[in-house]
């Protein structure tokens, strides 16, 4: 399994000149190639066109029930010009949702305070039960105010 | 089709910047600011700094004047063109000339281009472009004779003659040997017209970008801008920059220009409107 964040500047109709997220699509498409040759997706409708382009990049069919793409992402509110401006409760809910992510155990999730943060939890709340064992983390930043998170479990 | 301006080439979704410098002591913009080679030099080195991928060396303002013979426009633009060939070897050397000898001791310093602004008086230079393999700027002007301004010139339809006398010419061009993918057709405002048929060419320029042809626009500051806003020379940078995005959106390929700079953000924007081009860097709203 593979969690991947659903930013819309990863679309291709949303191509820059200079890519302002080159570093995180980069680790989002490696991620997803590591899947192997399909895999199911697990996110919202956003979610999926984002899950579908990068799967595209890829080069990753959709389908089979062994490998899955989760689609989703921490809070926008973790600077003044973040989308949903500075909520200084954004740092430590983002540090609590990332220690579970790695751990596997979603369980402890505060899923209301999510949404008041803005974040993007669906996929991972439907993922719950996929979520298993120790996570690696190949990108862990929030270069627009938002939280970004690439990682993969399993072998 | 891929545009080759001598040794350089551009793809098909490339606009370019062509900034004038004068090697004249009385262009009507600069007023001989560029008159000394080193001062020309400098304003070489200023646009290409400022982006400007090709330059347009002249040394004989359009305007009616001192007479200039071949061997005083050779003597104020070869060996320049040699010097900016040396020190600059990416960028594009375009000569502003009508004459053939001069246009081949030119191609023989490192032109790339010429720059026929008086629509192909001298029926040598087609020779010259093909004999060198460098591009050639294919003007109308209704006819004009060099350095003469118009005089109640009325056209049936000014685009029409102007499409007419530019896809000719770039025929003559062709047949005589200049690459088909070395030929640029400009409807030259200001030559051959008054400011209505001036704003007519602009305000149907889309109709020349439809010949297939590369479509080069001269606009700055000239005349036209000045008459429509009642301004000086030295005031119309605003209204440069209005037509030149009216051109743009039309889909002109090449500006000769004054201010680059000013002129590239017009034309970058444009066609980004237009869809022609990306966006420097999206993320508003994309996180």
């Amino acid at each position: 399994m593979a969690l991947v964040p659903g930013v819309l500047a990863l679309l291709p109709e949303h191509a820059s000149l200079v890519d302002p997220v080159a570093e995180l699509r980069a680790a989002a498409v490696a991620a997803v190639r590591w899947l192997g040759p399909e895999a199911s997706v697990v996110a919202d409708a956003q979610g999926e066109r984002v899950a579908a382009a990068l799967m595209d990049a890829a080069g990753v069919r959709r389908g089979g029930s062994t490998a899955y793409l989760v689609v989703g992402n921490g809070t926008a509110k973790r600077s003044e010009k973040a989308p949903g401006h500075l909520d200084d409760r954004a740092f430590a809910f983002d540090s609590a949702l990332r220690d579970a992510l790695v751990a596997g155990d979603l369980s402890g999730v505060d899923w209301s305070l999510a949404e008041e943060l803005w974040a993007s939890v669906d996929g991972l709340r439907r993922a719950t039960d996929l979520v298993a064992g120790p996570a690696t983390v190949d990108y862990d930043d929030d270069p627009y105010g938002v939280q970004y998170w690439v990682m993969r479990w399993g072998s | 089709m891929t545009l080759r301006l001598g040794r350089h080439e551009f793809a098909d979704d490339r606009t370019l910047m062509m900034a004038i410098v004068n090697r004249t002591p009385d262009s009507f913009y600069d007023k001989g600011a560029t008159w000394a080679e080193d001062k020309a030099f400098d304003r070489v080195a200023q646009v290409v700094d400022e982006g400007a991928e090709m330059v347009d060396i002249g040394g004989i303002k359009a305007a009616p004047g001192e007479e200039i013979d071949e061997v005083e426009e050779k003597r104020r633009v070869v060996d320049f063109v040699a010097r900016v060939r040396a020190a600059y070897p990416s960028l594009v050397i375009s000569v502003d000339t009508w004459r053939a000898s001069v246009g081949d001791a030119v191609c023989e310093a490192g032109a790339d281009v010429l720059n026929d602004a008086w629509g192909g008086a001298d029926p040598a230079l087609v020779d010259v472009a093909a004999k060198h393999d460098v591009a050639l700027i294919c003007t109308h002007t209704g006819g004009a004779v060099p350095r003469t301004r118009p005089y109640r010139v009325e056209y049936d339809d000014v685009v029409r003659s102007a499409i007419d006398d530019t896809v000719a010419y770039a025929g003559r061009a062709l047949a005589a040997g200049v690459a088909r993918e070395s030929l640029v057709i400009d409807p030259a405002h200001d030559f051959g017209k008054n400011t209505f048929q001036s704003l007519e060419i602009t305000r149907r320029l889309g109709e020349m970008v439809a010949t297939g042809w590369p479509v080069l626009v001269s606009l700055s500051n000239k005349d036209f801008v000045g008459e429509s806003l009642d301004l000086p020379v030295g005031e119309r940078l605003t209204g440069t920059l209005a037509a030149t995005a009216v051109c743009a959106l039309a889909g002109a390929r090449i500006y000769r220009v004054h201010e680059v700079v000013e002129t590239r953000q017009v034309v970058d924007m444009v066609n980004t409107i237009a869809g022609r081009r990306l966006p420097a860097r999206a993320i508003r709203g994309l996180q």
